[in-house]
């Protein structure tokens, strides 16, 4: 890590993160308060790191942008956002709008929210949010997102019995994004839960107003989202629980536990739920147990991922597959609470002690492998890290060629595989997970 | 085609008379000793909102400069700093250090898909390209960042040993007032990258080519000066004065090929093999271009552009300061542009015979080659949206493989392109929609619903409005396919040829998907937001 810069950042600035969310959400459409560039880097981030995806409701070059020049620079832009803010309403179709900060507008000091405060007054459906790019990376901007969506647009009710919010994996930055929340809300649904996920096609505008009815606020992450539950506990009182993204078959039956015991369900409805998944699961997977065993398809690996993948396929290494994840890299640049969350989490995985590592910057890994686990330096016999695995970012490639390894790209940026609808988390997605796997080692065959 | 609701915007006839070919003026060689290159609004008086018809444009005077309009309602587009970066991050043995918020060079996530491509296919291996962001935060904001960004230079010289290290700005040292300038010089001795300031404040040009002038100016400064000179420039022995003669010669005959960073290899191997064929040789430049080599620029025989918007800023100054002419008229897409673009480099060698028969020899098996395309072709209108001269030129390579034109829209303009207006005004059945504008996919979208063309050739991320209307596209630039010379016309109309004949992609796709405009939009006048924006101000 260096405290002067970031090696290439991976995922792009709090008001790239947010316009992804908005981007996502049912008939939201984004209003950048921003320069011109701002929307074409994030349509290159996406089309560099979120597995081909690029764009959303409006995009990616079609996004509402007031594309400020020095003149609102000196004078302010206010006029012209509202100019601006007027004209979209007349030529872009939304039903949510949301106008977004960026660095410039958050240093000139533009009061967008007096802005928003007059179109709502005309009866126009918008927000707006303080994303300022140096406020934070894109996951800051999602959750802010969700944060204003809690504070201005849900409205206040009572909780209903059975529903559950879902939030925790950010659209465009988790390139899986749409298949894990599918495959949560799958298991959610085993529950006999009704759940509002936000950014799925499941989802309304009309039950994200209804979020507040919740008794529950689901974030599968120990980082992403947690302010947003936080104001959303103290707004609309309902309580919240943060879990690993569920990847894998014992992640999944803790997760239904843990969820069924906050709601307290019966202990019986989780069980039967558990025990369908895991059925489901091993039933499938059985059929891969000879090939598993005969062509030693067990693995050392490195784990390199942001603050949700690192823990998460870490644990699915170690408790289901059964392989020796030695490494694990969190590249997300975090305080020191968001870090203790994720090293606890990493700590209750359970027969393997797993090591784990904060690093920004990929370059480093090796360095960290080698510290853990030293190089032979030409000894006839040596305990080698072979046969090894790299599950990391696209990045990870040059460093999975130096170890010899074979390599899947899966947390931001993926560059190299095409990703629509696939997911990790959720039983049978666990099943995708161990396909992928293998098919990386046996891709020669 | 009908020409409706065309707006000429009004000349400027007072800045007329611009002509790149007389030496560059005095104020514009001193472009060098200032910190930043000036914006192309005021040096080239660039502009990016206007609309037009295309016999308008091109019966212009030569050099006729419009007035720049704005728009009331604008789309998110790009900044200088994402061009910037798409040219530095593909040298070698370079770190490109963006001084900014985080999300500043996120865009070289999708750019290192080229340096990897792009490095293998010329140095036999792909490598992640290595930029680096100081990511600035609220901190950094309120009491600057100079001192991190000292601090991240010398790290990052530490940690990485490049031969050259670039320190792009964004709009944040721009509001904060960092100076970049002189943090370099301070730490400059203690480094042994070569230091390379690009000023990039997105907020403060809105000609985005503007980059490419950023870029050189960077490396005019920095990058030009020979490091550990050939000892055999030093005559010692008879052999090294043999050397040396072996040497000039060679650069007697040889070319800055000034390339752009949506040029694949593929392309560049074309034009080395025509340039070989008339017996001169290419130094590939700026693009990966080890910077070390850089200074092989300025012993050239001769420098030529392969896309006149890029690279006049440097052109200049290799003349003025090294002697080296140049040229910057054409862009070698499409048979005919191909083959002026070698006459005029034969004719500056004295090769005029020689390139006649190349390229007769060219030309005609290149239209052999093209006429079992022709068929499919025929009658098709075809509409375009790209960069001012390659949009224009890529034009009258369709209409030489039998298309027909019918809207052309540019992301800015400037005087570079004035001839191929006039080129396409010659051949049109009837005037047609030319429109300016930084990307704006609304008023393509409208224009598109009108027009109704058969094929659609955009930039990238510029070819979605067009699908999604379940028209055929195609892809304007895709660093690593081939557009340029006769190999490039041959290549497109390849492409091309199963594009039309099987566009289920997009026709299916346009059935469900959904453009994200209102639907009144459609009935409007495609540039009724042009202009509008001074009523803001």
């Amino acid at each position: 890590m260096s405290a002067h810069f970031i090696e290439r950042p991976r995922g792009t600035c709090s008001l790239g993160g947010a316009t992804f969310a908005v981007n996502a959400l049912p008939g939201g459409i984004p209003i950048l308060h921003a320069p011109a560039g701002c929307a074409g880097s994030f349509a290159w981030a996406q089309n560099g790191g979120s597995a081909l995806q690029v764009g959303g409701n409006c995009g990616p070059l079609a996004i509402p942008s007031s594309n400020l020049q020095e003149h609102e620079v000196v004078f302010g832009g206010d006029a012209r956002l509202r100019q601006q803010v007027a004209n979209t309403l007349k030529v872009v179709a939304g039903e949510l709008y949301v106008i977004l900060t960026s660095c410039v507008t958050e240093i000139v000091g533009d009061d967008i929210l007096s802005v928003v405060r007059d179109f709502q007054a005309q009866g126009v459906s918008i927000l707006g949010a303080h994303t300022g790019g140096f406020k934070g990376n894109a996951y800051q901007g999602y959750d802010l997102v969700l944060q204003t969506l809690f504070h201005d647009f849900v409205r206040p009710a009572q909780p209903k019995r059975g529903k559950v919010n879902l939030w925790g994996v950010a659209p465009g930055l988790d390139p899986f994004w749409r298949g894990n929340l599918r495959g949560v809300r799958a298991l959610l649904e085993s529950l006999g839960l009704e759940v509002n996920a936000f950014f799925t096609l499941e989802d309304t505008l009309e039950g994200i107003r209804a979020a507040g009815e919740a008794e529950l606020n689901i974030v599968v992450s120990d980082v992403y989202g947690l302010e947003a539950a936080a104001l959303a506990q103290e707004r609309h009182g309902t309580p919240w629980l943060a879990t690993g993204l569920p990847i894998g078959p014992s992640a999944c039956g803790d997760f239904l536990r843990a969820v069924a015991g906050r709601l307290e369900l019966a202990p019986a409805v989780a069980e039967a739920a558990l025990r369908r998944g895991g059925r489901d699961y091993y039933k499938t997977l059985e059929s891969l147990t000879d090939c598993y065993q005969d062509m030693d398809l067990q693995r050392y690996a490195v784990v390199v991922g942001d603050a949700n993948y690192a823990g998460a396929l870490t644990r699915f290494l170690a408790e289901d597959l059964g392989w020796l994840p030695e490494l694990t890299v969190c590249t997300d640049p975090l305080g020191p609470e968001d870090q203790a969350r994720v090293q606890a989490r990493l700590g209750a995985v359970q027969g393997f002690a797993p090591h784990l590592v904060f690093e920004t910057d990929g370059s480093e890994v090796l360095g960290h492998l080698n510290r853990r686990w030293p190089n032979g330096q030409g000894r006839r016999y040596h305990d080698s890290f072979s046969p090894a695995f790299m599950l990391g970012s696209s990045l990870e490639r040059e460093l999975a060629q130096s170890l010899g390894a074979p390599h899947l790209s899966i947390s931001f940026p993926v560059a190299n595989r095409a990703i629509l609808d696939r997911g990790y988390a959720g039983f049978r997605n666990g099943l995708t997970l161990v396909e992928d796997l293998v098919s990386a080692i046996v891709a020669g065959r | 085609m009908s020409g409706y609701d065309q707006k000429v915007a009004p000349r400027r006839e007072e800045s007329s008379g611009y002509d790149q070919k007389v030496a560059p003026r005095r104020e514009e060689t001193s472009c060098y000793d200032q910190k930043v290159a000036p914006r192309r609004e005021d040096r080239l008086k660039s502009c990016i909102a206007l609309s037009g018809g295309v016999c308008g444009m091109g019966g212009r005077a030569k050099g006729c400069m419009l007035d720049d309009g704005e728009r009331g309602f604008t789309q998110g587009s790009i900044c200088l700093l994402l061009v910037a970066l798409a040219i530095l991050d593909s040298l070698p043995e370079t770190v490109v250090l963006v001084h900014g918020a985080v999300g500043c060079g996120s865009c070289a996530h999708s750019q290192n898909a080229n340096t990897r491509s792009g490095g293998a296919a010329r140095f036999g291996q792909g490598k992640d390209a290595i930029w680096l962001s100081t990511a600035l935060n609220e901190v950094d904001v309120i009491s600057g960042a100079e001192g991190k960004l000292k601090e991240a230079i010398l790290e990052a010289d530490r940690r990485y040993r490049p031969k050259s290290l670039a320190v792009v700005s964004g709009c944040v040292p721009g509001l904060i007032g960092d100076d970049i300038d002189s943090v370099i010089l301070e730490v400059q001795p203690q480094v042994s990258a070569r230091l390379l300031p690009v000023h990039c404040e997105g907020f403060k040009t809105r000609i985005w080519a503007t980059a490419y002038d950023a870029v050189y100016h960077g490396i005019g400064r920095s990058l030009l000066e020979e490091r550990n000179p050939d000892p055999a420039r030093a005559p010692l022995t008879a052999e090294a004065e043999q050397a040396q003669r072996v040497e000039q010669e060679r650069l007697g005959r040889t070319v800055n090929l000034m390339n752009v960073s949506s040029m694949g290899r593929v392309d560049e191997l074309e034009l080395e093999r025509l340039l070989q064929a008339l017996g001169l040789e290419a130094n590939l430049f700026p693009v990966f271009a080890h910077p070390d080599s850089f200074h092989k620029a300025t012993r050239a025989a001769l420098s030529v552009s392969t896309c006149p918007t890029h690279d006049d800023y440097f052109l200049k100054q290799l003349q003025e300061q090294f002697g080296v002419p140049y040229l910057i008229k054409r862009m070698p897409i499409g048979i005919r542009n191909t083959s002026l673009w070698l006459k005029d480099i034969a004719g500056h060698f004295g090769l005029d015979a020689a390139v006649e028969r190349l390229i007769d020899a060219e030309e005609r098996e290149v239209r052999a080659a093209l006429a079992p395309f022709r068929e499919l072709f025929r009658g098709k209108k075809v509409y375009l949206s790209a960069g001012e001269f390659r949009a224009l030129v890529t034009a009258q390579l369709l209409e030489e493989l039998g298309l027909e034109v019918c809207g052309i829209r540019m992301f800015h303009h400037d005087a570079f392109a004035d001839d191929e207006y006039g080129k396409l005004a010659a051949t049109a059945t009837q005037d047609y929609t030319i429109g300016v504008a930084n990307c704006q996919p609304f008023e393509e979208a409208n224009l598109l619903k009108k027009l109704k063309p058969d094929l659609f050739l955009g930039h990238v991320n510029g070819n979605g409005t067009a699908a999604r209307l379940g028209i055929p596209t195609h892809t304007i630039y895709n660093t690593g396919l081939a557009y340029i010379g006769y190999r490039g016309a041959f290549e497109v109309a390849r492409r091309l040829h199963r594009t039309l004949r099987n566009p289920a992609f997009n026709r299916k796709l346009s059935a469900w998907a959904e453009l994200p405009y209102q639907e009144a939009w459609y009935g409007s006048d495609p540039f009724a937001y042009l202009d509008q924006r001074k009523e803001a101000l």
